[in-house]
């Protein structure tokens, strides 16, 4: 059964994994769809339908430029069956979406993983596994250690917060528990200076995961954003850098943006970048 | 076993999850979500009471509304006439699957949405209020505030102004708060709403409450609704629920308690109509 616009369709999927079922939806240009279909790898605590419905809009602007577009929710997620999973556990959910995916749309030759926040680092790793994924758009992506966010938070938050009216006008009216921010802000200096683990973290598992296929990515960052902060900062250092510096990559920045570009402004400029960089990957 | 598919309707499909039970009752429900940001956040949960349900002999039928979810449309586009006509295709749906008796299960704004199916001709056999919120105009106010705080930043004044925003709607132009666009037609209904139920319904209902304080009890403005419904004639299974609020925490928090309990206030309603 169809929703049917003028020239998209939705239609529902429900996809099959390890006995769970897991439910999503398809949408596709009415003609014809791309060689390159489009798979949404959700995030945090959020369904297939995204915050503020940014992954059922994505989808149909996707579809509206000519490319198929999946969602759906991974195991314990949303309406999907099965237990809670980190987004670490989910390889064989995008493999289930992938097989969904190119069997709805025989057309389809390759499929980029579209994730936002952990769904861009669970994106990254199922890439590195399946020879299927042809490129990944990563917004804000998640690359959180300890010492990261320290660091981001000193860099990017505190800086925001002593440039912020808002701020002052709270701290002069008493409103701020002025000692304890201070400790915290101490703190955070701490841990931000102290050298990284030895141990396998994040960053480096994602750079690993980049290494092994250097597909292109379109990597978006939202100018307001610890999360994106901390991956830019990640970013800039060995081996994250080193991985990325050997992938066709395009920055797209969304200065004003927040974590997860919680306006109609904001979700137009990534649809746009998606739509203009899978263009440019044709 | 769940599925989910799109129920034709006008402008659109409507996006539908239903669970089926291995052992058909006879009974059906429809779960409508609550607002906005909230019916993502609750979903998980949502579906737990759902497969409860189902395991109970439940048809379960989630229904996206629409603009909302899955469904077709623009949240800015929906207006509240829309979602109760949304209510009434989701029943209409469970009795076509065989289902003769109906029960609405909301959460939170979802009750005035079941309020108002009820007041707009829905048939429904009885009701399950999870969370209830009894006042359309007071999830406006949230909002508003929620949409004033987010433009002052993380660390806003307590007290937030929402005065700009109303003039805005009563001008009749949209305004956008966290990504939704709020149509001046959406925020009329939704201030109008309220947890009023027509003469007509007699059927009995469950009031779960759920909180979080270590004594968890009903709330005193959950009483006196209550015996407000009561005083009405109708039969309330009220009772609370240990847990966070799950439809708000940042991450995903299941309640433990709320599948089974839910499956037996609702057992509880047939065997009280029985009675």
């Amino acid at each position: 059964m169809n929703a049917m616009t003028e020239s998209i369709r939705e239609e529902a999927l429900d996809l099959h994994c390890e006995g769970a079922i897991l439910p999503g939806v398809l949408a596709r240009p009415a003609f014809v769809s791309a060689a390159t279909g489009v798979i949404v790898v959700v995030g945090g605590p959020q369904t297939r339908v995204g915050s503020h419905r940014q992954f059922v809009l994505l989808a149909r602007a996707l579809a509206w430029g000519g490319f198929a577009c999946l969602r759906f929710d991974y195991r314990g997620m949303g309406d999907a069956d099965g237990d809670a999973r980190d987004f670490e556990a989910v390889d064989a959910d995008i493999s289930a979406a992938i097989d969904a995916l190119t069997d709805a749309e025989p057309a389809i030759k390759q499929v980029v993983l579209w994730g936002l926040c952990d769904g861009a680092t669970a994106a990254a790793f199922a890439s590195a596994r399946d020879p299927r994924v042809g490129g990944l758009v990563m917004l804000n992506p998640w690359v959180r250690t300890t010492q990261g966010e320290a660091a981001a938070l000193v860099s990017n938050y505190y800086r925001g917060r002593l440039l912020s009216a808002a701020f002052w006008r709270k701290l002069l009216s008493g409103g701020l528990d002025i000692p304890g921010r201070l400790r915290e802000f101490v703190v955070n200096l701490r841990t931000a200076r102290q050298h990284a683990p030895a141990t396998r973290d994040l960053p480096t598992r994602l750079a690993a995961a980049l290494a092994a296929r250097r597909l292109p990515v379109l990597l978006v960052i939202a100018g307001r954003d610890l999360t994106g902060a901390e991956f830019l900062a990640a970013a800039e250092r060995a081996p994250l850098a080193t991985a990325l510096a050997d992938c066709p990559l395009t920055r797209v920045d969304v200065p004003e943006a927040n974590h997860t570009f919680s306006s109609a402004r904001w979700r137009a400029e990534v649809e746009a970048a998606t739509l203009t960089w899978l263009r440019s990957q044709a | 076993m769940i599925q989910g598919f799109f129920l034709p309707a006008s402008i659109g499909g409507r996006y539908c999850v239903l669970h089926r039970p291995a052992m058909a009752s006879g009974r059906g429900v429809v779960v409508i979500p609550p607002f906005a940001e909230e019916a993502n956040k609750s979903r998980s949960n949502l579906a737990a009471v759902a497969r409860a349900l189902a395991a109970e002999g439940a048809h379960v039928l989630f229904v996206d509304l629409f603009g909302t979810g899955d469904s077709a449309g623009d949240f800015g586009d929906a207006d509240w006439s829309a979602w109760t006509d949304d209510v009434r295709l989701a029943a209409a749906h469970l009795r076509a699957l065989g289902c003769a008796r109906i029960t609405l299960l909301g959460l939170r704004t979802g009750c005035l949405l079941a309020a108002a199916a009820l007041g707009a001709g829905v048939e429904a056999d009885d009701l399950v209020l999870l969370a209830p919120q009894s006042s359309g105009r007071q999830v406006l106010t949230q909002f508003l505030r929620l949409g004033a705080a987010s433009e002052l930043g993380a660390d806003a004044a307590a007290r937030i102004d929402t005065r700009a925003r109303r003039a805005e709607l009563a001008a009749g132009r949209s305004i956008e708060i966290a990504g939704y666009t709020l149509s001046p037609a959406l925020a009329d209904g939704l201030e109008a709403a309220s947890l009023e139920l027509p003469q007509a319904f007699r059927g009995p209902l469950a009031w779960l409450e759920v909180s979080s304080a270590a004594d968890a009890a009903l709330s005193p403005a959950a009483r006196i609704a209550i015996e407000k419904l009561q005083a009405h004639g109708l039969a309330v299974d009220a009772q609370c629920v240990p847990g966070p609020a799950f439809w708000q925490t940042q991450e995903i928090e299941f309640v433990a308690g709320l599948p089974q309990t839910c499956v037996r206030a609702w057992v509880g309603l047939a065997e009280k109509a029985g009675a």
